[in-house]
């Protein structure tokens, strides 16, 4: 059985009466990437700034490795890497200032004995000058200082909002390839991001945050193996083959129509026999279309 | 950290100090020439004619003005307490607000080290910095003084040991100020405004028996220069609530900083 590393226990976060996030359980094991996927307004960031005591939690726990994680438990913080959604740092500072900066707070800490030389392999990966100063760095320049420090501590948790944006198509691999080598090395990264084409590619689970809450959560595979398909079908009255499957049209034009089905094939095929199909053409759902179709109920849901 | 926050804050410490250096350095260079051949008494006599609450409230009744450290006694030491007291409040407005105010914080809250220690060596810097500004100013006084004539040094000594009063809890006001609010910018008004009233409402204080109550209502009272002039001592009650302030503020920031939405 896999180890916990994190654990969000029932977290309830309001703005005033704007909900954040409600009731919002969730678990990382070690060693894995963990997608935490959702729109803008969804409630991620909101759930990282709980994860990272920047905010007060209305209810509910994190716990860390076993522990509860409080704001002040330097401990675990040692172990924990975070790069958040926008990277402000200090401007009067040089790159090789804020790496030092940042050694500086690790040299008590046994796991951070090599901080030195990641260091040094990050900068060197991610093609960053650090004589040049903070305020003169590009967006994706600050991204990828913002990457070595999340990083050179050598954290056994990563937590990431947003991280590749700002970051070229070529950054982006190198950084993708920083992540497998950690998830290697046993260590777990939670990966908030709203490209979903990037979880497919490095995440091993996935959690869909809609609304403030946890719609779904599991491996990546299994949430795209799910029954989800999209089914097209032309037949002679598809209004009424709508109607007698319960389903709603995503589009329609003249006899042909599109929907998804959360139906076994055998049983749709068996229903729609009772209909003149002349073409069918059932597809299974990727995990973008898996993603959107959970948005679009969830949006007939909130007009109901 | 606090070698750190010592660079940040450095500039502004600079800034303030030599601007006010400048001020002293061409009041003192022009002072001799405005008091020479007699003219000292024609201002005293001069201020004669003004009401004694108003002479009172600068320290006029008790110091000439035919001096530069008559000067300094009166006009001069109203001006530092206001610019000190200016200084030490944006500081203390500014030193843990910044973070929040640069978005920095984030980076700042995920380091492997407590709120707690983040505020106390902040709240140590702010103090090495106050305490630089008077002794700088003090010992500036004090050569430029004892250059151009013969003033009393143990009660100027004395005096420039009472800013440090008005200043600390102005700072400790600031900074507790500061823990309900996320942007720099409300508080630049918030402290200046609340320097200028203390500045005026202990002013106004000296000015009759009827307003003398609101001598409690400012931090400038507890200067008490007037008693460094006639008794050439520091008000010990003074001191105490001085103390008993800057302590009960810092607790309070703390404690309100622990528990504050950061972002």
């Amino acid at each position: 059985m896999s180890e916990t590393i994190l654990e969000i226990k029932k977290l309830t976060k309001y703005y005033g009466k704007v909900k954040g996030v409600e009731n919002l359980s969730l678990s990382l094991n070690k060693g894995e990437i963990f997608g935490f996927i959702g729109p803008n307004g969804a409630g991620k960031s909101t759930t990282i700034r709980s994860i990272m005591n920047l905010i007060n939690k209305d209810s509910g726990s994190v716990w860390f490795d076993g522990r509860e994680l409080t704001r002040d438990d330097v401990e675990a913080k040692s172990r924990i890497g975070y790069l958040p959604s926008e990277v402000f740092l200090y401007d009067d500072l040089t790159v090789k200032g804020i790496f030092d900066h940042h050694e500086s707070f690790y040299r008590n800490y046994s796991r951070a004995a090599g901080i030195h030389e990641k260091r040094q392999t990050l900068v060197e990966r991610l093609k960053l000058d650090e004589s040049r100063k903070i305020e003169d760095l590009s967006l994706g320049n600050l991204k990828k200082v913002g990457i070595v420090l999340a990083l050179m501590h050598e954290p056994e948790l990563i937590i990431m909002d947003e991280p590749t944006s700002g970051l070229d198509p070529i950054m982006q691999n190198v950084f993708y390839e920083l992540l497998k080598e950690e998830r290697e090395k046993g260590n777990t990264v939670f990966y908030s991001t709203h490209i979903l084409s990037e979880v497919s590619k490095i995440c091993d689970r996935v959690g869909i945050i809609r609304n403030g809450e946890l719609i779904r959560a599991g491996q990546v595979d299994e949430i795209s193996d799910k029954q989800l398909t999209f089914v097209t079908v032309t037949a002679d009255d598809v209004d009424a083959l709508t109607a007698a499957l319960g389903v709603k049209a995503l589009s329609q034009e003249e006899n042909t129509v599109r929907f998804a089905n959360n139906m076994p094939d055998d049983e749709l095929i068996k229903k729609l026999a009772n209909f003149r199909i002349r073409k069918i053409l059932i597809e299974e759902a990727t995990l973008e279309e898996m993603f959107m179709h959970y948005y679009e109920e969830g949006r007939e849901d909130d007009k109901t | 950290m606090i070698k750190r926050e010592l660079r940040v804050n450095l500039r502004g410490f600079i800034i303030w100090t030599g601007t006010m250096l400048v001020l002293l350095f061409l009041i003192y260079l022009v002072y001799p020439s405005i008091v020479s051949d007699g003219k000292g008494n024609k201002v005293n006599e001069m201020l004669e004619a003004f009401p004694p609450e108003l002479l009172k409230a600068f320290n006029m009744d008790i110091a000439g003005l035919d001096s530069a450290f008559g000067w300094l006694k009166s006009e001069g030491f109203v001006f530092l307490y206001l610019i000190i007291g200016i200084y030490s409040c944006l500081l203390g407005s500014n030193i843990l607000l910044k973070e929040e105010s640069e978005k920095t914080i984030e980076y700042l809250a995920a380091l492997p080290i407590t709120r707690r220690k983040v505020a106390a060596d902040k709240i140590i810097v702010s103090m090495i910095y106050i305490l630089s500004m008077i002794v700088v100013l003090g010992v500036f006084n004090m050569i430029a003084l004892n250059i151009s004539e013969t003033p009393d040094n143990a009660q100027l000594l004395l005096l420039s040991v009472t800013p440090v009063f008005p200043a600390i809890v102005l700072f400790a006001l600031g900074l507790f100020i500061s823990t309900f609010t996320h942007k720099t910018k409300k508080m630049l008004g918030i402290s200046i405004g609340m320097v200028f009233a203390a500045y005026i409402l202990g002013v106004i204080s000296e000015m009759g028996e009827k307003v003398e109550g609101f001598k409690y209502l400012s931090v400038f009272t507890l200067a008490d220069s007037r008693r460094v002039i006639t008794k050439s001592e520091l008000n010990p009650i003074c001191v105490v609530i001085s103390v008993v302030l800057l302590a009960v503020f810092i607790a309070l920031s703390l404690v309100r900083y622990q528990k504050k939405e950061l972002v």
